[in-house]
């Protein structure tokens, strides 16, 4: 876990989203859990009660609720970045799961990798960013060479 | 003929051997040499990277802060003071602002360092004056600020 082995970026949000309006990130949520097993009991529990009621409070994210026969519940998130997210909810209770999903749906869809900086400005000099002739006195007058006596000493000789 | 015992002579000898090497390997992928695909040579230079990036993550707070002071010194002397005597009597005037946030001032707000650096000489002079002068009145306003603990 080298900073320069794995992958890193900068802190950002996706199209300065909650300036203006504010556009949720989840594209589409799919849950994938089985009709019979044991460790999906949790994620039927929260089908019976808790989908709907999401669903209608998030207007703009595609929820699939897919049965399979399969081992492990899981929830595929999808972002509007392309980002695809597995949240693996075995022996979860509902509860937990709607927690799963508040913080999927609040996430954007950038990576969760190591954030270089913990802020990010696009302006960061407002006096204007210090260069060399900052703190320098301004010169009066124009930049001439100096010396005009020993040039007609040269021309004399 | 029957072979029975044929089969009892093929083992499988643990099959997850790839991604125990790959686990390893794939921390290896950006060294140079071989060190970066051969198990061998990579079990010992991973190990050492993870040993130096352990102890560098202690280190940079060191480099880093020595950074920002030698940056605050450098934009002090621009003014005509030197570096201790800007946070000593910085902290003496009660600006609590800690050496990262000076020298970024420092670079992208060159007047506001030029008003720190005047509020650090001022109370320099007020320091002098009521040491030489020992008038009982405090002399100025910097040195009545109380300091915050």
């Amino acid at each position: 876990m080298t900073s320069r082995g794995t992958p890193s970026r900068f802190l950002q949000s996706v199209l300065q989203n909650g300036v203006g309006r504010y556009v949720c990130q989840l594209k589409r949520l799919s849950i994938i859990f089985s009709k019979n097993a044991q460790s999906s009991l949790g994620v039927r529990g929260f089908i019976e009660e808790g989908v709907v009621d999401y669903a209608k409070y998030n207007p703009s994210t595609v929820v699939y609720v897919s049965p399979q026969s399969c081992r492990i519940p899981k929830i595929v998130a999808e972002y509007l970045n392309g980002n695809v997210r597995e949240e693996i909810v075995t022996s979860k209770t509902s509860i937990q799961i709607s927690e799963v999903l508040t913080k999927l749906t609040n996430q954007s869809g950038l990576d969760i990798i190591r954030l270089r900086k913990p802020f990010h400005t696009d302006n960061p000099s407002i006096q204007g960013q210090w260069h060399p002739f900052t703190n320098r006195p301004p010169c009066i007058g124009p930049i001439r060479p100096q010396k005009q006596d020993t040039e007609q000493g040269l021309s004399n000789i | 003929m029957v072979f029975l015992s044929l089969s009892c002579w093929i083992r499988s000898r643990g099959p997850d051997r790839y991604w125990k090497v790959q686990e390893i390997v794939k921390n290896a992928k950006h060294f140079r040499g071989r060190k970066n695909r051969c198990y061998k040579l990579a079990v010992k230079a991973v190990r050492r990277a993870f040993v130096y990036a352990t102890k560098g993550r202690r280190l940079k707070k060191r480099y880093m802060r020595t950074l920002w002071i030698s940056r605050i010194a450098a934009a002090s002397r621009e003014h005509g003071m030197k570096y201790p005597v800007l946070m000593h009597n910085l902290t003496k005037s009660s600006v609590q602002l800690n050496r990262r946030v000076i020298s970024d001032l420092a670079i992208t707000e060159p007047r506001s360092f030029l008003s720190l650096a005047k509020v650090a000489r001022a109370r320099q002079q007020e320091g002098f004056r009521a040491a030489l002068g020992d008038g009982k009145e405090p002399v100025g306003v910097f040195s009545r600020v109380v300091l915050l603990q």
